[in-house]
């Protein structure tokens, strides 16, 4: 008798201290998803919580994280590329949530020693795009929240697609630098905005996202439309830049704009908008509204 | 001498001929040249995306090769090259501040006459400038430049930039990133004949004076002591030639950004082949530098297509197993001393 | 006649260590002198000053004419210097170091001429060196490095022979033939040669004038048998030697009385 007291007096001490451990796992298993909190590694994440709704939870952004006008307000955990391990323990966040092609994976695994719980999403194209603002809603508990969000996106991109439908493809550039010439490549949810804006990427047969494009190449390929997206882009300097080539047809034509957005360079919920930017840069014949007979002639749907 | 240097000429037209006409996209070349009118692709890659990028690589690469043999001489040292006295290093901090700080500045030449040039090329020329100075400084004992302190200087200087360069890497956005790469890294290209006339102009004056020195060089490098008892101003021609390679180096890395090793390796084969002799050796390097630069950056634009390899990548990717080689070759020699 | 070589009170200190001190010496053009003195007693030095390559306190004229008055160039034809070191990073050829010492005679601009030629060969035969001289000077034996830099110097037709221990790799045959090379060229060409020596015996056979220097100063200044006695090697070098005379030309050899 003796034995077997002392056998199941010791399993349960066991138990008792295996349930002490883990005292707080199990208390946030029971609490209520009001009390998450959330720290984003990234600038488009950070835009997607807030458009689900979550923007109350969110504890930590990056420095870059604009958008918003709260996030700005929020307190900062360090950079895009170079989040502050510290910072981020410190708010005791019970999700991270950064980008895959950001994060360092061995910082990753250094949160995740910390006992943070951290998410990685990837945002190399527009379907991953779509495909982690659900993840994420539900991660964190309202995946209604993600469907709607999504719904709301795929309707902007069917508006703006059904503008653009029948207008004849334009070969487009996209650039985000001017010395050097750094380009929207392929393997680039741009480029797959280029193409559902009724454009033709001119280096979209590149494997890179990004590249550094030759002039030669540029003047070979003779595009249509040419945006300056990047920072610092101003006024008349993109047309200057391509000024003295002249036989490249948005030169020619006087459509080399800079536009300067980050609803289309951020990966995140805005992108349908981004999609309506990019498409009346594209082809503006589609948005320009009914007026002196250009709605009809010109190849595209009315509004 | 004349023989080995027209070969070398020639090389050199026959390869500016080929390296325009060589690239990622298909030329049609009757086009390019019948119909000179502006609105012809063809003669637009021709003349204008190609043409200047192949002139400002024959100025660029003699001007680094013929600055690696003057310097090679004046520290006394085969393994020295252009990067090493700091001022290329210094040019790209002053760039990539410009790059940052103002990158859309213009400047107007001649009241706008001649165009605009961007601020960002004189940020770094004044970083060059800037460095020059301070090296120059450090560098200074009893009224001479030590060979041994400068060497020092300069690497000790580089590191340093090196470290606050790093350092906005990591502070600058993606995009900006970018434009950081080009200045590590180097890039040829550009379309304004103005920026390549002022480099060729500067580059040939630089390559001229440094020319005539060739003599003097020679006996500097028996050693500071047997020049002077030959009758070479050592202080004076030391003086010179740090300032005279300084603004070269200066002005080349300004415009095209750091490309290394071109003027670690040319030196070094046109003396297998000419000899150590600087009279001979200077023009042919020149001439060799100019070569090897243009089909390096022909590679950077063809290797990779579409996208463009910085130029600095072909040319560390040549002159890194170089480097080995020499080092190994250099320790045998020295062992079987 | 005018001194070719004449210092009075030269002084001269590396940082905090004075290593000449109130030296006061003159050389007569067409003489031979060798300058003797243990390790660190100031004789590179004074090479060193006579060369104008360090500065000292004190006046140095050449020629009657104050050293810092003239330009390297000229001074480079005037007086040649054999030194200890050469810095050998570059490869050269034999003759293309020889011809460098023809540098000072054409014009920065032009290549070597046909007299620069002949001047060059005549020298490296003189110190038979002719037979390498298309070898690279890093490939051969510190003798041979040694005589083609006496063979540049010569090559620059100097009055004046600076030599800084010339015979410091040779082996014997070669030392006894520069030293007899220098003696010819003292006789034929009257040159005016100044030479640091260490080998005391080789010194006084070869040179009618010696001058010892001690700790910066000059302690002897006079022929062989003046300046190499029993007591003077005792006192500058510390070490007890007997002085006998060689029976040819009745100049001081020195014995050293070994300990055993």
């Amino acid at each position: 008798m003796k034995y077997w007291q002392r056998i199941i007096a010791v399993y349960l001490l066991i138990a008792s201290l295996f349930v002490l451990c883990n005292f707080d796992l199990l208390a946030q298993a029971a609490s209520e998803p009001r009390s998450q909190r959330i720290v984003s590694l990234a600038p488009s994440v950070t835009e997607t919580l807030f458009a689900l709704g979550f923007g109350n939870r969110v504890v930590g952004v990056t420095t870059y994280c604009d958008y918003p006008a709260e996030a700005r307000k929020l307190p900062k955990i360090g950079g895009f590329m170079n989040p502050s391990l510290e910072a981020i323990a410190a708010k005791r966040p019970d999700f991270v949530i950064g980008v895959s092609s950001a994060t360092d994976p061995a910082k990753a695994r250094e949160m995740e020693r910390l006992g943070l719980k951290v998410t990685l999403i990837s945002l190399a194209s527009v379907n991953d795009i779509l495909t982690s603002i659900k993840s994420i809603a539900r991660l964190l508990g309202s995946p209604e929240a993600g469907e709607k969000l999504v719904d709301k996106i795929t309707l902007q991109f069917n508006q703006t697609k059904k503008r653009v439908a029948s207008a004849p493809r334009r070969a487009t550039l996209l650039a985000v630098g001017l010395r050097p010439l750094v380009v929207v490549g392929g393997k680039n949810f741009i480029n797959e905005l280029i193409t559902l804006a009724g454009g033709e990427n001119i280096a979209g047969n590149a494997d890179q996202p990004w590249l550094n494009l030759p002039d030669e190449y540029v003047v070979a390929k003779a595009p249509q439309v040419i945006i300056e997206a990047g920072m610092g882009s101003e006024r008349g300097e993109s047309a200057k830049h391509w000024s003295d080539l002249k036989s490249i047809p948005a030169v020619r034509e006087h459509r080399v704009y800079a536009y300067q957005s980050d609803k289309i360079l951020r990966p995140g919920p805005r992108i349908g908008e981004g999609l309506e930017e990019i498409a009346r840069l594209v082809h503006p014949e589609c948005f320009a509204e009914a007026k002196r007979g250009v709605g009809k002639g010109s190849g595209c749907e009315g509004p | 001498m004349i023989l080995v240097n027209s070969v070398l000429l020639a090389l050199l037209a026959l390869s500016i001929v080929a390296c325009t006409l060589l690239g990622p996209v298909r030329l049609d070349l009757s086009r390019a040249l019948h119909d000179l009118s502006f609105a012809n692709p063809d003669s637009e890659i021709l003349f204008r995306a190609r043409l200047p990028r192949v002139l400002l690589g024959v100025a660029i690469g003699g001007g680094m090769a013929a600055c690696g043999v003057v310097l090679q001489a004046l520290l006394g040292n085969p393994l020295a090259c252009p990067q090493m006295l700091g001022v290329s290093g210094g040019a790209s901090l002053g760039g990539i501040l410009g790059l940052i700080l103002f990158p859309n500045w213009l400047l107007p030449i001649a009241g706008g006459l001649l165009g605009e040039i961007s601020w960002v090329p004189l940020a770094a020329f004044l970083g060059a400038l800037c460095s020059m100075m301070l090296v120059y400084r450090f560098s200074l004992f009893h009224g001479r430049l030590h060979p041994y302190h400068l060497l020092l200087s300069g690497v000790i200087f580089n590191s340093f930039i090196a470290a606050v360069i790093m350092f906005l890497n990591s502070i600058i956005d993606f995009y900006q990133a970018q434009g950081l790469l080009f200045w590590l890294m180097g890039s040829l290209s550009t379309r304004a004949y103005l920026t390549v006339a002022f480099i060729w102009a500067y580059i040939i004056f630089g390559f001229l004076w440094l020319w005539a020195k060739g003599l003097s060089l020679n006996l500097i490098t028996l050693g500071e002591e047997a020049a002077m008892q030959l009758g070479v101003e050592t202080a004076a021609l030391q003086r010179q030639i740090f300032i005279a390679s300084s603004l070269m180096i200066g002005a080349m890395v300004s415009v095209s950004g750091m490309i290394g090793f071109v003027g670690l390796m040319i030196p070094h084969v046109m003396r297998l082949i000419v000899g150590s002799d600087h009279r001979l050796l200077l023009p042919a390097s020149f001439l060799a530098g100019g070569i090897f630069l243009c089909w390096t950056d022909t590679l950077a634009r063809i290797a990779l297509a579409p996208a463009e390899l910085p130029v600095g990548i072909i040319t560390a990717f040549f002159g890194g197993p170089f480097f080995l080689f020499l080092l190994y070759r250099e320790g045998r020699k020295s062992l079987a001393l | 006649m005018n001194p070719a070589i004449e210092t009075r009170n030269l002084s001269f200190a590396y940082k905090d260590r004075e290593v000449l001190h109130d030296v006061s010496l003159s050389v007569e053009q067409g003489e031979m002198i060798g300058i003797l003195g243990p390790n660190g007693s100031g004789k590179t030095t004074l090479l060193k000053i006579f060369s104008a390559v360090l500065n000292g306190q004190g006046e140095v004229r050449l020629n009657d004419r104050d050293i810092e008055a003239y330009s390297r160039r000229d001074l480079s034809k005037l007086f040649a210097v054999v030194a200890q070191e050469s810095s050998m990073n570059f490869p050269y050829t034999v003759a293309e170091v020889v011809l460098m010492g023809r540098a000072s005679y054409h014009s920065p601009f032009a290549l070597e001429g046909k007299k620069d030629l002949e001047v060059a060969r005549a020298s490296m035969e003189l110190t038979d060196c002719l037979s390498f001289a298309n070898r690279y000077l890093h490939e051969l034996s510190g003798g041979e490095k040694q005589r083609v830099i006496i063979a540049r110097a010569l090559a620059q037709e100097p009055e004046i022979l600076l030599l800084d221990e010339p015979s410091a790799f040779l082996d014997l045959k070669h030392q006894v033939q520069v030293f007899e090379l220098l003696c010819r060229l003292n006789r034929e060409r009257g040159m005016t040669i100044v030479a640091a020596l260490h080998d005391l015996n080789l010194a006084a056979l070869f040179f009618p004038r010696l001058v010892m220097l001690r700790e910066g100063k000059i302690y002897r200044d006079g022929s062989p048998s003046e300046v190499l006695t029993e007591k003077t090697i005792d006192e500058v070098y510390g070490i007890r030697v007997r002085v006998e005379q060689d029976c040819v030309a009745g100049k001081p050899q020195l014995f050293i009385c070994s300990a055993l």
